[in-house]
This record gives structure tokens, C-alpha cells and sequence, in this order.
């Protein structure tokens, strides 16, 4: 499964610490590093009888530097399902099946996570299954592409909403040399390719599946201590790796940039425009101020959402997000237009707004309740053990721990207007810039 | 759990038969939580859409929920939500509307405010409705018809086992209805049916204790009529497998199958059904059968699954949303997105798949797992107190004990032979709808009609006893005739 940020200010989960002696982070947890470099992270909850595991390697589609290997990552989350000598498919699956698991795995940008949430008494058995097939996966050639056909199958699933072809036409303009140019689920051409690639496959593991790059996280109804008896068992013995990716720095960008998508059924426009920005950091407050900048500027309490979705009705969505990432990202707003003569319009308007930001100080009682939403917006995540291994998960893929998540927040709490207005002016810059327009025929109506 | 059900007797299930008491009903769940979660459904639907103002009933709680109220236009309850990160949601099916929302108890008093007057006093404006009129046809249009094949498969496989009942149209409407309509239908639709006999008041989490009397006193403001009666849902009988293909200019064929069923929450057979389906297998279970002899063998897509009770927007959720109760359901298969070569021979694989399952029963062994799986599973379903409240005001309406012990109790007492006994009275691999969305429909057509071979071709070897099978899936006749299969384009579907 690709994991996709969605396009909301309220899922980036940031939000100030109101009081600066409350946690943001509300659960005690304890961090621990085995000998090979694996990190464990337990954190005991409330909820009773239910666990849920997250295990983050550190890869995503960041890591594919080699050219024609965009989608790898992706299809080697896949791959982790094809068994080992000792527990084959069938018997891994119905070892999850007695244990009335939940389980799945996601891939996005720098990380892959495998997630788990099941009654707590199949702890020792989920433990040691999960260590076996990151210490000793084994699959056939066929089997492997076997995989690759349900991967297409995948990219198939998703190839009926233009979404996803404007964010891969978004990054493949606007990046020359990083690996954010292309998506997670990689191009089609990569993906077609993907039954050759079997000996890079049993590469791609033997570099990344690794204690040094993998986290466990345990969430629910547990004791620390019984958990790392339980990972020391297991685990223990699993050989830390040697390989550092040399991942392309991105050159500044040096002009406008544009790009149009000719989409083959009725639709209705889509405008996303984009510019370079800073990567995840809890210390420097460029991330947190265009975080806030996206909310502010775009969310539904906006002036400019007021305007074209409420009172001119011009467009039905308008988002903006900074994604959280391990490098520098891509601040993107997007907005699904009504009707296609009046997509320059929009358009303009965007660039207005974002010119506003650049002159003006926002009032600081509306980044107040910017501040505000963020705070209860997290909060109201973590109402299950799942959504808490969850919402640490992407937080280990960014630091490798949930400290960061109270230095964020608090970073965010020291947020200022003249924050906001700086990294307007420094990043939303029209040499920065890149748009891409999407337009089929008519969706009819367009009343 | 403390299930708190205020309002009820052990008549229930008559008095929800006739569509409810006179009164409003109530369900809480309290707990320690900061955490508060409300839940207002209202036992209408689209079921009681006017026959020429199909989607009224999504409309009006649309706009309820996404309008301005008499004193507050809508920025200005945006304006207030915001802050607190909350949002009033709706969603509408046959049977039932909800409107739920989370709030942190800090501000619960001001979240309330505002839903109460959203509710009671709504703004009923022009320009709203202009809106969400707009939104509900480009959901239509472009959400569905444009963007997501599966989606619009599964749809058009209900409103057409369904046609000629009340459940015979998509729950959004028909593009040509929703231009139409006006305020005045949707204040008719309000004043009609959000009565107090309709009413379920739902909460959840670290509510004060005088809150619930607070809701019911304001809630009583709605009108105390007595309940208009429900329609009769009786789906025609299909006599011969028939197929409707959706053309469109698309990468891939997506399939939803099926058929209706006697058998909801609460009937006898439901447990034994509910683990037939968690043994072909639900959304994103693995270990199901068909996401084991389909994708995992095979590699021919990203998923099969199958299911007895409604479960839209299947593609973003990995469980289903409750508060979707129906009083008739349909057995379905739904088949993930095939690249076009396969298709032909993937349907046929589900067909030889269900076949199977009918004739030979689930295996003991399997039978065993599968039991182990949902008799624990099930506490994964409600392992919010949001869900935890939805399944509760089903339980409500289905008449049953809260779920988990329904399930739990239902299934210890299970045996095999009842399970396959189950399945050969309820299911059957013969008289099925078939929805493809697909390009190239007619060429489609041609390959499923007879049992002219469809064979597969796959990019690595397999073992000798999946190719021994293939020989047999791709002759299976699947009992199309020509005349049995449809085309219709995408432009004419929900328009």
C-alpha cells in the first residue's frame, strides 16, 4: 500500500504546547538501542487487551538513487509478505489469522512501516514471526514476479484518479536530482520492469533491511520490560549492515517552471502550485512557519477559501501542505476548479494570497488558533493504541525518536508572524515555482 | 462495556420494525476519556427519497452539515470548529443518516452550541445550497464516475439488484434529480422525517453527567409525530446470471459480483455467513481465499474480497463505517482493477471460486482458524469509542446485544456443518449480477459470453497444479448469453 500524505494541514499533526511544562506527547514511553543498532520504543497505554507493533525501516522511495529502481522500496514492502523457510506465507497468515490481526504495511517517501494490532496475549509468537522474516526472508524467482503482478495491480487501482498523476508530474517537474522526483509507487515504465529486477530485489533487502535502519515500535496493553526480553530473544542476533545511500542533493532551482496533463476522461481542472521547500526540522522554524503558512493561507477557515469555495464558488478544494520529510520538500497548494475558463483565475489568486503573506504580518490571533487546532488535532489522534504507534511512526522515519515530536511542538508554540512572513518571503518565491495544470474533457454541467 | 440503552424494551425489535417508539432513543458509552464523541442518527434514508427526487435525503443532511445556521452563516461556524479542530461529518445511506463528530471535552460546550443550532435551527441560504448542490453532482460526475472504478462498480451492482424498491438508487442521487431540486424540498424532507421517533441520540467518552438530559430536552424540540412507515425491500428474483458492463476509457477492468441475501444482524444465519465472509475474506485480509488463489498465487491484482452487509468507500477504509444499517443485504465479491488480458479469465476464477465454496464447504481446519480469527478480530473492529458507539446504535436497530458479544457468542456455538449448511441455503455460484467497469466494452462482452477458452498468461512459471486448474477456470462457463449483457456507457450511469 502507498501511503500518500493527504493533502490536509490537520493530518501534519503539529500544534503548540500551551503550557510549557505538559507534554505534547502525552504517553510515558522508554527508548532502547540493542547492541546491533535496532531500536525499540514501547509505550503502555490504556487500552486494555489490544497491542499494536509498527516496525519503520528508515527506506522509501528516497533511497531508490539507481536509475529505472523508482518503486522498489514500495514493491519490497511487498516482498516481506513472500516467507521464510520457516514460517511460509500460509503460515504466517494463519498464524494472524488465529490471532484476529490486523495488519498491513505502507511505503511512502523515507519510510516503509509494517503494522500489526492484535490481543495482546499473541504477543511472544507476532514477536518472533516478525523477527524472522526481517532476519531471513527467502522467496523464488517466480514468486517474485508473481509480487510484481499485484503491484501493477496496485498502480492500476490508483490509475483512475488524476490525483495521482498530477503529484507525479509534480515532482518529476519540479525535481532535477533528488529521489522526491518520483513517487513512491514509481513510474509506470519502472513498475512494468519490475520482473527483471529480481537480483536488485535481494540487493535492495540486503542493504536496507537492517537493524541500524529499523525501529520497532509497541503500543497498548504491555510492559516495557517484557518487551525487550522479548526483542533481545529474537532479535538479538541480526547482523547490522554497512550501506549508506549517497543521495543526490537537489541544486537550487532557477526559474519558473510549468506543465500541463492532457487527462484522457471528463474531470474537472486541477491547479497544484508548488515550491522548494525546507525539510522536517524540530529545531529551525522554516518547516513549523510554512506549516502554519499552508493553514493559514488555504485551510477552510481562509480568506482565500472563504472566497473562491464560498462565496464565488468557483472551486470545490482547496488544500495546501508541507510535507513532513527527511530532505527538502515541496510546499504544494491545490485546488480543483469548477469550471475550465476560470482556471487562470484561481490560479492568480493563489499567487495574490501567497504575495499577501510576503507583505503582511498575519494577526496573531489567527495563528493562535492555527496553534490551537494543531494541538487538539493531535490530541484527538491518539485515541486507540493503533493510532499511537501511528502517529510516532512518522516521527521515527524523520529522528528516530518521539522527542521530537514535544521539541516540534514547542518549537511551534514560539511561532511568530514575522516566522510566517520570513519563510514566505525566502521559499514561495517565483524562481522557486513550479504549476502544473490537469484538464480533460468537460465533466459536463459545470454549472 | 457499559452499554447504557435508555428508552428500550425487550419489544424493541417490533417497535424498530415500525420504525421506531415515539420516542427518541438514546445509547452512551461514558468513559474517562478527554475525549468526547457524538453520534445523531436518524433512522431515514434514502429509502425515502420521493420516486423523482432521488438523493433528497443525502441533500438535506448535506446541507444541515455543511450550511450556515439562522443566526451563523457558514464561515462563521467554520470559523468557530476551527480552533478546536472539529467538524460535524454526515453521512447518509438507505436506512439511516448520521451526523458525528469529536470534540475534546474542554470544548465541548461550544461544539455542541454549534451542532445543536446546525441541527435545530438551520440557515436553510441560497448560496449553501448552491454549494452543495455543485459538490453533490461533482461527487457524481467526477468523484465517482471520473475518478474511482471500483466505487462506481459496486454501486451500480446495488442500485440495479435493487431496482424497483426503495433502495433502487444510489444513496447521492441522480445528477438530473439533484439540478432540480429546492430548498422547499429539502425543508419538506427535514420537517417529514428528522422527528424524535427517528432520533437516536449517541455518546461516548468523558461527557459531564447532566449532558445527555441537556440533548434530550433540546432535541425535543423536533416534531413528536409518529413515525411514517418504512417501504418493503423485496429485490426481484434474478433468474439468470447477467452482466452489465460500464464502458469508459480506463487503464484497467474492475468487477463487483453478487446477489441479494435474506440474511442482516440479528437473523439466525448471520454469524455462520459472517464467518464465510472472513473466510473468503474481507478488505485487506490476506489470508482471505480469494486474495489468496487471486493475487497471492496468481498475482493477477491487488485484492479480492468479499462481503455481506454494505461497505462503501471500501478503497480508503480498512474496516467498514457503521451506522450503515440496512434491513436487506446482498453476498458480493468485489475484484480489484485487472489488466484487460486477464479479465475475462479473473472473473471466471471468482466464478470456479464461489463454485467451489458452495459445493465443498469451507474445510474443517480452515473453519477452525477462521473462528479463532473472528471471535478476536472483532475487538479490532471497535477499537475506537467512536466505532464502539456506531456498532452500539446498530445494535440498537438491529435489535441485538452489543456487537462483540453478539459475535463472540454467536460463533462459539458454530460447527461446521451448520457454517456449510449456511452457505448452500444463502449462496449459490448461479442467477449473479455481474458490474464490470471497462474499456473496449463490447470486446469484453464477446469473451464472457459462452465458454469459449479465456486463457492466462503470466510473466513466471507456476506450480503444475495451479495450471491444471487455470485449464478448468478459463472453459468455466459463467451461463452468459448474448442478451444477458449489457453495455452501458459511463455518461448514462447515476446521471
Amino acid at each position: 500500500m502507498i501511503w500518500k500524505l493527504i493533502l490536509l494541514a490537520l493530518t501534519t499533526a503539529v500544534f503548540s504546547v500551551v503550557n510549557a511544562q505538559v507534554k505534547t506527547f502525552p504517553f510515558a514511553y522508554t527508548q532502547q538501542d540493542l547492541p546491533n543498532g535496532l531500536r525499540l520504543v514501547t509505550i503502555p497505554t490504556d487500552s486494555p487487551n489490544l497491542v499494536s507493533i509498527y516496525i519503520v525501516v528508515q527506506t522509501g522511495s528516497r533511497n531508490e538513487v539507481e536509475a529505472g529502481k523508482s518503486g522498489f522500496a514500495h514493491l519490497f514492502e511487498h516482498m516481506m509478505f513472500r516467507g521464510t523457510a520457516k514460517y511460509p506465507p500460509e503460515k504466517y497468515n494463519q498464524i494472524l489469522q488465529r490471532a484476529g490481526a490486523a495488519s498491513n504495511a505502507f511505503t511512502s517517501d523515507d519510510l516503509t512501516a509494517f503494522y500489526t494490532t492484535f490481543s495482546k496475549e499473541d504477543l511472544p509468537e507476532i514477536l518472533a514471526m516478525e523477527a524472522d522474516r526481517f532476519q531471513t526472508l527467502k522467496y523464488t524467482l517466480e514468486n517474485f514476479k508473481t509480487e510484481t503482478g499485484a503491484v501493477l495491480g496496485e498502480y492500476n487501482k490508483n490509475s483512475s484518479d488524476p490525483e495521482e498523476k498530477l503529484d507525479e508530474v509534480m515532482h518529476d517537474t519540479a525535481f532535477d536530482r533528488h529521489t522526491y522526483k518520483h513517487t513512491t509507487m514509481g513510474f509506470l515504465k519502472d513498475v512494468q520492469d519490475m520482473p527483471n529486477q529480481y537480483d536488485y530485489s535481494i540487493k535492495f533487502f540486503d542493504r536496507y533491511y537492517r537493524p541500524e535502519y529499523t525501529t520497532i515500535v509497541v503500543a497498548g496493553d504491555v510492559d516495557p520490560k517484557t518487551v525487550r526480553a522479548l526483542v533481545d530473544k529474537d532479535w538479538g542476533n541480526w547482523k547490522r549492515g554497512s550501506y549508506h545511500p549517497d543521495i543526490p542533493v537537489e541544486p537550487a532551482q532557477q526559474g519558473p517552471r510549468e506543465s500541463t496533463i492532457d487527462w484522457p476522461s471528463p474531470t474537472l481542472p486541477l491547479v497544484e502550485i508548488a515550491f522548494h521547500g525546507p525539510a522536517y526540522s524540530d529545531s529551525d522554524k522554516d518547516w513549523a512557519a510554512l506549516d502554519a503558512l499552508a493553514t493559514l493561507a488555504f485551510s477552510r477557515n481562509s480568506d482565500l477559501y472563504e472566497q473562491l469555495v464560498v462565496r464565488e464558488q468557483k472551486v470545490d478544494r482547496l488544500v495546501a501542505d508541507m510535507p513532513q520529510s527527511v530532505d527538502p520538500n515541496l510546499f504544494e497548494v491545490e485546488a480543483r476548479v469548477k469550471k475550465a475558463e476560470d482556471v487562470s483565475y484561481v490560479r492568480e489568486q493563489i499567487l495574490e494570497t501567497i504575495k499577501k503573506f510576503q507583505d503582511d504580518l498575519v494577526p496573531s490571533e489567527k495563528l493562535s488558533a492555527v496553534k490551537s487546532r494543531e494541538r487538539y488535532g493531535f490530541t484527538m489522534q491518539l485515541d486507540n493504541s493503533q493510532s499511537v504507534a501511528a502517529a510516532v511512526a512518522r516521527y521515527i522515519a524523520l529522528r528516530r525518536t518521539p522527542d521530537t515530536i514535544d521539541k516540534l511542538y514547542a518549537l511551534y508554540s514560539r511561532l511568530t508572524p514575522e516566522d510566517v512572513r520570513a519563510a514566505a518571503r525566502k521559499y514561495l518565491t517565483e524562481n522557486n515555482r513550479t504549476i502544473v495544470t490537469l484538464t480533460g474533457p468537460a465533466a459536463g454541467g459545470g454549472k | 462495556m457499559k452499554l447504557g440503552v435508555a428508552g428500550i424494551t425487550g419489544i424493541m425489535g417490533a417497535l424498530l420494525a415500525a420504525n421506531g417508539s415515539a420516542q427518541m432513543r438514546t445509547v452512551t458509552l461514558p468513559s474517562k476519556s478527554p475525549l468526547v464523541n457524538v453520534r445523531l442518527v436518524f433512522t431515514t434514508g434514502a429509502m425515502m427519497d420521493p420516486a423523482d427526487k432521488p438523493g433528497l435525503a443525502h441533500l438535506t443532511a448535506a446541507m444541515l452539515a455543511g450550511g450556515g445556521t439562522k443566526d451563523l452563516t457558514y464561515k462563521q461556524v467554520v470559523d468557530a470548529m476551527f480552533p478546536m479542530a472539529a467538524s460535524l461529518n454526515n453521512q447518509t445511506d438507505q436506512e439511516m443518516t448520521v451526523f458525528s463528530g469529536t470534540t475534546h471535552v474542554d470544548n465541548l460546550a461550544a461544539y455542541y452550541k454549534l451542532v445543536r443550532s446546525m441541527l435545530l435551527d438551520p440557515g436553510w441560504r441560497e448560496d449553501d445550497f448552491k454549494r452543495i448542490k455543485d459538490d453533490t453532482i461533482n461527487s457524481l460526475r467526477v468523484g465517482l464516475r471520473g475518478n474511482n472504478d471500483e466505487e462506481l462498480g459496486k454501486e451500480v451492482l446495488y442500485a440495479t439488484l435493487y431496482r424497483g424498491t426503495a433502495y433502487g438508487h444510489y444513496s447521492l442521487g441522480t445528477i438530473s434529480a439533484i439540478e432540480k431540486m429546492t430548498l422547499d424540498d429539502l425543508k419538506l424532507f427535514y420537517k417529514q422525517h428528522y422527528t424524535q421517533s427517528n432520533l437516536i441520540l449517541g455518546l461516548a467518552g468523558g461527557y459531564p453527567a447532566d449532558f445527555l438530559e441537556q440533548l434530550k430536552k433540546d432535541f425535543a424540540a423536533l416534531p413528536a409525530k409518529d413515525a411514517t412507515p418504512v417501504p418493503a425491500i423485496k429485490p426481484e428474483a434474478i433468474d439468470h446470471t447477467r452482466a452489465l458492463i460500464v464502458e469508459k476509457n480506463t487503464r484497467s477492468v474492475a468487477y463487483s459480483l453478487g446477489f441479494p441475501i435474506d440474511v442482516k444482524r440479528g437473523d439466525p444465519d448471520y454469524p455462520a455467513l459472517l464467518l464465510m465472509q472472513s473466510y473468503l475474506g474481507p478488505h485487506r485480509m490476506s489470508g482471505g481465499r480469494l486474495f489468496q488463489r487471486i493475487r497471492e498465487i496468481r498475482g493477477i491484482n491487488y485484492g479480492d474480497y468479499a462481503y455481506i452487509e454494505y461497505f462503501p468507500r471500501g478503497m480508503f477504509a480498512m474496516e467498514p463505517a457503521p451506522n450503515l444499517a440496512r434491513r436487506s443485504q446482498i453476498f458480493q465479491i468485489w475484484i480489484r482493477p485487472v489488466e484487460p488480458p486477464a479479465a475475462a479469465f479473473t472473473l471466471r476464477l471468482a466464478f470456479f471460486e464461489l463454485n467451489n465454496l458452495v459445493q465443498n464447504g469451507i474445510p474443517p481446519e480452515d473453519f477452525n482458524r477462521t473462528k479463532e480469527f473472528l471471535t478476536k478480530y472483532v475487538n479490532v473492529l471497535t477499537k475506537t469509542k467512536n466505532a464502539e458507539l456506531g456498532y452500539a446504535i446498530d445494535s440498537l436497530y438491529y435489535g441485538i446485544p452489543d456487537y462483540n458479544s453478539y459475535i463472540k457468542n454467536g460463533i462459539a456455538k458454530l460447527t461446521v456443518e451448520q457454517v456449510n449448511a449456511a452457505i448452500r441455503k444463502h449462496l449459490r455460484a448461479d442467477r449473479i449480477q455481474i458490474v464490470a467497469v471497462s474499456a473496449n466494452a463490447e470486446q469484453l462482452k464477446k469473451q464472457l459470453e459462452g465458454s469459449g477458452p479465456t486463457p492466462i498468461e503470466y510473466n513466471s512459471a507456476k506450480p503444475a497444479e495451479i495450471l491444471a486448474e487455470d485449464k478448468v477456470v478459463e472453459k468455466l462457463d459463467l451461463g452468459l448469453r448474448p442478451a444477458d449483457i449489457q453495455i452501458v456507457p459511463v455518461a448514462a450511469v447515476f446521471e
